[in-house]
Parts: C-alpha cells; sequence; structure tokens
C-alpha cells in the first residue's frame, strides 16, 4: 500500500523513534532534563518528518530517581502529546507487573479514542528484575510464570479491546437506544493468574484496537510473538534477519497474514549521523533490502538536535532513494504501519 | 480580597449527570469519544476559575443489565486520568482531580501516575480515593466477591499511607524505610522529581464511620452528598471535629458538598427545564433504578401507572426504602412518577430555580456552616455547565462569594490548602 517508486514488493520502511530507552547512546545531564514544551516540539518535529511513530520507554520503577530523564510516566505523557499532535503514532511502554489487564486495556484504550486512533502499547516479554519489589510481589516472577503471565495479560487486554463491536453505539436520542446491547460482549475470561469478566467500559478503538508493539522477546517468546503482536522490536542485528524470518512463518502457520507482524530492529544511530548521513543510510538500506527487517526503530534522547541530524541529513537520503513513504496516508498509527484490516486475515 | 471565598469544583460526567442527559438535544450525545467537547468544558470551567474539574471513575460498567444499560449512556466513556492528562496541557489553572480505587490498584504505579499527572499540569493534579463497592468492578479484577466494607478501608489506609509516604519522599528501602505491609509491599522511593505543588491533592467521599475517619487522616479535600442544610452541617461539624485528634486544624480539609442545578432566567423556565428532562427518562431505566433504592426485583411486574404496591420489608437500604414509600403515599404518586423523581436526582441536592435562588441557597450553606464549597454536578453538558458559569458564577463573585481570578497556580493554592511538610 506504499508508494508506487518502492522497491521492495511494494514496501517502504517503518521508521520509529524511541524516546528516552534505558540504553540511549546519549546521556542527558539532569538540568537539562525536557520539560513537556520540548518533548512536543521533539514530537511535533518527528510529525512534520513523517515518522511513523514515537516509542515512549517508561523506566523501570526502581531504577532510581538519577535514571529518569522526564518527570513522567508515559501514558499520561502520551495522552498530553496526543493533544498537541494529528498524524504520528504514538507508543507508550507499560509493564504487565505493575498493572491489572483491565485497567491497561482500559487506559490504552482511552488513549487510542484521545488521540483519534493513534495509540499503541509497547509490552516487553523481559522482566525487570527490581520491579516487582514495588508492586508487593517481593518474591518476584521465576522466567516461566513472566511469561505465562504476560501471554494470559495480553490476551485479556486484547479481548476487552474487541469487547465492543465497531457499530455497537446507535446514539439514538430519539429512540431511547444508545448502544444494541446485541453487540457488546462478554470477555469472561477465566485463567491461571487472572480472571477478568467485562466489558470495557471505553468504546471500541478509531483504528480497530491499539496497535501491540511487543519487545524483549527471547526464543521461547516467539510463538507470543507471532500470535499477538502487530510490531516487534528486536535488538541484535546479526541475528534480527533469521529472527524476522522465523516469526513471520510462525504467525502464518497461526492462520496470520505474512504481512500482519511488522518487524523492526532496534538503532543507535550515534554521532555520525551529522557527518556521514550516507553511511546510515547505507547501512538501513543494506538491512532493509535483505529483508531483515520491515523498518527501523531508532533509539534517541529527547534532544532537538539529535533529532534534527536524523531528520534533516539521514531521512532526506533515505527519500531520495524511494525507501520512505513521501507522507502520511491515512489517520490511524495501523494505516501508517500498514496494518490495517484488510491486510489480516 | 481577605473574606473566606467558597470553592467550586466542576464535576465532569459523560453527557450530563441527569440519568437522561444523552438524550437531550442540547447535550453533546457523542461526549463519551469526543475529546474536543472535553476540551470545551474543562476552558469554560477555567474561564469561570472554577477550583478543579473532577472526574468519577469506576473500573466497569455501571450496569449489570445490558438493556437497562443501552438506554443510558453511562457505559462507555473516556478513562479519566488519560482524559485529565490531555486536558493538563489544553489548560493553564484549573485543577485535575480523578477518581481510583484502593481496591484495584497498587500503591506505587498509583502514586506515580498521579505525580506524572501533576507534573504535565504544572502542580494542578489530585486523587480521589475510593475503595470501590460495586460487584461489576470486581469482577473485573479476578475476585470471587467483593472485599466486606472493612477490609476495603483497612487496605484503603495502607494504601494511602504509602502514597502519601512516597509523594512525601518518606519512602526508600536503601535507608531502611520501606514498605511491608499487611497488603502491600514497595521497596524503592519514585523515579520522578517531587511534586510542584508539594503533594498532589488527596480527596474523598466516603461518608461511613471508616469512610469519614480515614478522611479525617488522609484528605485534603472532602465530597459529600447532603439533602438538608441541617444534614450538611451535622456531616460538616463531625468530620471537622475528627481533624483534631490526627493533629490536623479545621481548616485542612476543605468540605464540599455536591449540588445537581437546573438554572433558568426566571424558576417557571427552570421548572420546564426539569420537567423536560424527567420526561426523557426511559421507564425502564427508572423503574429498574427504583427497584434497586427499593431493594426489590419485580417492580416491572406492576402497572407503571399505578401505586406502588405493598412491599415487604428488606435487609438491604432500609431508611430509603422507608423514604421512597412515604413519598409514594404522601403525594400520592404512580410507580412512573416516583421512578422519574428518584432517577432524575440520584440522592443528589437538586435545586431548581434562578441563578439569584441557586446563589442563595448556596451562600446560605456556605455561610451556614455547612459547606466550603460546591461539587457542581451539571444536568447535561455542554448547556448546563455554559449556564452555570454564565449565570450563576457571576452573581456569586458579586457577592464576594467566589474569586473573579485565580490567585495562585497550583491546586493547593487555589484551595488554601497548606504545602505538605
Amino acid at each position: 500500500m506504499r508508494g508506487s517508486n518502492d522497491r521492495r514488493n511494494g514496501a517502504t520502511m517503518c521508521l520509529a523513534v524511541s524516546l528516552f530507552p534505558g540504553e540511549a547512546p546519549f546521556e542527558v545531564p539532569m538540568s537539562a532534563r525536557p520539560d513537556f514544551s520540548l518533548l512536543a516540539r521533539f514530537v511535533q518535529k518527528a510529525e512534520a518528518a513523517g515518522l511513523d511513530m514515537v516509542l515512549l520507554a517508561d523506566s523501570a520503577p526502581g531504577g532510581g530517581a538519577s535514571n529518569r530523564q522526564v518527570p513522567f510516566e508515559a501514558t499520561t505523557l502520551l495522552a498530553a502529546l496526543a493533544t498537541v499532535t494529528n498524524k504520528i503514532g504514538l507508543v507508550a511502554a507499560a509493564s504487565t507487573v505493575a498493572h491489572q489487564p483491565y485497567n491497561l486495556a482500559r487506559r490504552f484504550a482511552s488513549l487510542d479514542v484521545i488521540s483519534h486512533g493513534r495509540a499503541g502499547w509497547n509490552a516487553t516479554m523481559a522482566q525487570d528484575p527490581r520491579e516487582a519489589a514495588n508492586f508487593s510481589r517481593p518474591e518476584g516472577f521465576s522466567r516461566d510464570d513472566f511469561r505465562r503471565h504476560a501471554e494470559e495479560f495480553i490476551g485479556i487486554v486484547q479481548g476487552l479491546w474487541r469487547g465492543w463491536d465497531p457499530d455497537a453505539l446507535l446514539f439514538d436520542q430519539h429512540g431511547g437506544r444508545f448502544f444494541d446491547p446485541e453487540k457488546m460482549h462478554l470477555l469472561d475470561h477465566k485463567g491461571e493468574f487472572f480472571s477478568v469478566r467485562g466489558p470495557l467500559n471505553v468504546a471500541r478503538s478509531p483504528q480497530d484496537a491499539p496497535v501491540l508493539v511487543l519487545s524483549g522477546l527471547s526464543e521461547p517468546d516467539m510463538d507470543i510473538g507471532a500470535r499477538v503482536a502487530d510490531v516487534i522490536l528486536l535488538d541484535e542485528p546479526s541475528v534480527a534477519g533469521a529472527k524476522a524470518d522465523d516469526v513471520k512463518r510462525r504467525a502464518v502457520a497461526f492462520g496470520r497474514g505474512p504481512g500482519a507482524i511488522k518487524v523492526l530492529m532496534n538503532v543507535a544511530p550515534g554521532a555520525d549521523m551529522a557527518a556521514r548521513p550516507d553511511v546510515i543510510a547505507d547501512r538501513l538500506e543494506e538491512s532493509f533490502r535483505s529483508k531483515s527487517c520491515d523498518g527501523f526503530n531508532m533509539l534517541m534522547p529527547p534532544v532537538l538536535s539529535v533529532l534534527d541530524d536524523f531528520v534533516d541529513r539521514v531521512l532526506p537520503e533515505l527519500r531520495r532513494r524511494g525507501l520512505v513513504h513521501p507522507d502520511y496516508r491515512n489517520a490511524t498509527l495501523r494505516s501508517h504501519l500498514g496494518l490495517a484490516g484488510e491486510e489480516r486475515q | 480580597m481577605s473574606a473566606r471565598q467558597m470553592k467550586l469544583g466542576a464535576f465532569l460526567w459523560a453527557t450530563g449527570h441527569h440519568i437522561a442527559a444523552w438524550r437531550h438535544p442540547q447535550a453533546h450525545v457523542t461526549a463519551g469519544v469526543d475529546i474536543d467537547h472535553y476540551v470545551h468544558l474543562a476552558r469554560t470551567a477555567e474561564a469561570a476559575k472554577f477550583d478543579m474539574l473532577f472526574c468519577e471513575d469506576a473500573a466497569g460498567v455501571r450496569e449489570a443489565n445490558a438493556n437497562i444499560a443501552s438506554q443510558t449512556s453511562r457505559s462507555i466513556g473516556f478513562e479519566p486520568i488519560s482524559l485529565l492528562a490531555a486536558l493538563a496541557v489544553q489548560t493553564s489553572h484549573i485543577g485535575l482531580v480523578s477518581t481510583a480505587s484502593t481496591s484495584y490498584n497498587e500503591p506505587y504505579g498509583l502514586a506515580r501516575t498521579f505525580l506524572s499527572l501533576d507534573h504535565l499540569s504544572n502542580g494542578r493534579a489530585g486523587w480521589n480515593l475510593v475503595t470501590s463497592a460495586s460487584p461489576i468492578e470486581a469482577a473485573n479484577f479476578g475476585s470471587t466477591g467483593l472485599r466486606p466494607h472493612a477490609d476495603r478501608y483497612e487496605r484503603a489506609r495502607e494504601f494511602a499511607a504509602v502514597v502519601t509516604a512516597l509523594w512525601h519522599g518518606k519512602l526508600d528501602g536503601a535507608s531502611g524505610l520501606g514498605h511491608d505491609g499487611q497488603n502491600f509491599s514497595v521497596r524503592d522511593p519514585l523515579d520522578l522529581p517531587c511534586s510542584p505543588q508539594g503533594a498532589p491533592v488527596m480527596v474523598q467521599a466516603g461518608a461511613s464511620d471508616a469512610g469519614r475517619d480515614l478522611a479525617a487522616r488522609t484528605a485534603d479535600v472532602v465530597f459529600t452528598a447532603a439533602q438538608t442544610l441541617e444534614e450538611a452541617k451535622a456531616f460538616y461539624d463531625d468530620l471537622k471535629g475528627r481533624l483534631a485528634a490526627y493533629g490536623r486544624e479545621p481548616d485542612d480539609i476543605k468540605i464540599m458538598p455536591g449540588i445537581a442545578p437546573i438554572v433558568a432566567a426566571t424558576e417557571a423556565e427552570a421548572r420546564a427545564k426539569h420537567e423536560e428532562l424527567q420526561e426523557l427518562i426511559p421507564d425502564d431505566v427508572g423503574v429498574a433504578l427504583l427497584s434497586s433504592y427499593l431493594s426489590i426485583s419485580d417492580l416491572w411486574r406492576y402497572p407503571i401507572d399505578g401505586p406502588l404496591p405493598e412491599l415487604p420489608a428488606s435487609e438491604g437500604m432500609q431508611s430509603r426504602q422507608a423514604l421512597v414509600i412515604e413519598q409514594s403515599r404522601r403525594d400520592n404518586l404512580s410507580i412512573r412518577e416516583l421512578a422519574r423523581h428518584f432517577a432524575g436526582a440520584r440522592g443528589h441536592w437538586r435545586i431548581v430555580g434562578t441563578p439569584a435562588q441557586i446563589a442563595d441557597e448556596l451562600q446560605a450553606r456556605f455561610e451556614g456552616g455547612a459547606a466550603d464549597g460546591f461539587n457542581v454536578m451539571p444536568s447535561y453538558f455542554p448547556g448546563e455547565l455554559d449556564t452555570f458559569a454564565a449565570l450563576v458564577v457571576p452573581d456569586l463573585q458579586r457577592r464576594g462569594l467566589f474569586r473573579t481570578d485565580y490567585q495562585g497556580s497550583t491546586l493547593r493554592e487555589h484551595l488554601g490548602l497548606k504545602r505538605p511538610m
């Protein structure tokens, strides 16, 4: 569904920017902590450049005040950013240990309505060892328990997101029917860790459901990713290609279309963006053409000059090579990513 | 202006507080999916110098019977913390208070989320603590049943203590100040800077003995429902009287009863407006609500235009049941009339009248030692908030009872609350 001058199966690369990830290649001094207006300018700049989405990391509670780069929790920050942007996708990280599935499903469903269908949830399959101690689970989770807990959690959230049919709301003031009761569905989930009746008390998403971005997957998590993820973020470039092929094969085996999952490779572009934009562009082009990924997630500090280097130097080069779509086609994050309904089975 | 002035909250709720609000031609029927509607409401309230916006919350739908629920607008809406975070950067002065449950959250996550809202708004956030009494909510959180009242309040006390310690920077496992309690354990301090207003404002609404005690211990603001001045004054005196036991002064808590006004230029117009709303209550919805007040399930079997049948005595809600029965006999009301009467006001203080009449009533309670301010519950949005802001607020301002401009920038400053140590 991308531009006609595409050179790889009619597709252009997906581009995301990830703000303040733990492993950011830059340190932001405490004194230079960005306030909301700076973050708003950063995301507006990313939007003006036509990037698909911004990912808002959420520091692991327990990391200590010195590790924080902004004074905001990710979902509340997303809500605020949604009101000062119109097109760009906004994805917030939120932990399956720190939330209850009903509350989290609700928060993101609401963010999706606030942003008119531009919201996504970044769930990680990698457990933060310090987090459980602040959420009344001092004993933590075993690796296996954490995986099963996360998988059940995600299933509940995605089920709740689809509890109202898209045409359930009638708003029939004269007839006195606000919604069609036949089009509201209970979840009635009873599982190992949770039981949740539903339905959600937020309307159906303008983009069908918020986008699910999974990160931190290790080998045993690949089946989960293949079944439920819309976007998968991968770390190690050396094995990313094989992993991407593998997860897409598994997705097809689960009855999903081959385009139903977008695999993005995490990239820390570093300081040579400004000096050697062509080198960065070469590297991205090579990975993209070898089909090891559908695009890239650029890890950046919330510093405008770093984004400027990417947007003003590297992006024009990628665009010149026909690797990046020229503008947003539609309004929702799902459509930016080529994940809109018709590509799902 | 050194004279004591009242505090005003704008209690936002979807299409309006009247159960049939969504059917009114001047209500915004798509309120629950329209963020621009809420931005308009927030700016209207801010222009009128309200102290705060207030959002109610439940982690579940309000009505289990889908047929009844589908005739009201309350099954869908925004989740309030995300809603207020969006409004935080679209406003500059007004306070932003959201309800959140101590039964279905963890204190670390809740403290962190509200502190983030406080930073986004530069010190305008508040948390309304509720313990959640609805079995519909309980079923979304793996419970086999609702926790008993006493357990819920025990958990709430511990929850509030942990949240306060986190906000005040007094919890840190590395210094031996971790929390390891009956319900919660927390090891680390919050990973966000401290609040621009010292700590977000703590709000509460529980009217039971345990609820009042918890409020006396921890709350900065208390919302109540009181029909009469005597009732409101008794609650006011009782709660303020409990503060000394916790080393607090009477002015450390602001008591703000809810008020459900219906305002128009003349009393006749106000009455007509009220009648118009009452006519919009679907019979099913009214009878269902009346049934729940009467603690019986088969009221629908009786002719709706006939009188209330003789009812057996029941265990639940005896005082309210007696009130309904007494009114039906005294005023010779049919089931339909009775249902409309109770469904419309939902037990809140309803005043129907002119701006001056409403201002008189508010003044009487404010000066009569029954309130420090009021939580205004417009019948439908945006119309009735616009009307209150345009007609009642200026009247209160002329009387010197309400601010004509914000003096400070944080919610604590608006409310005249001390900054926590």
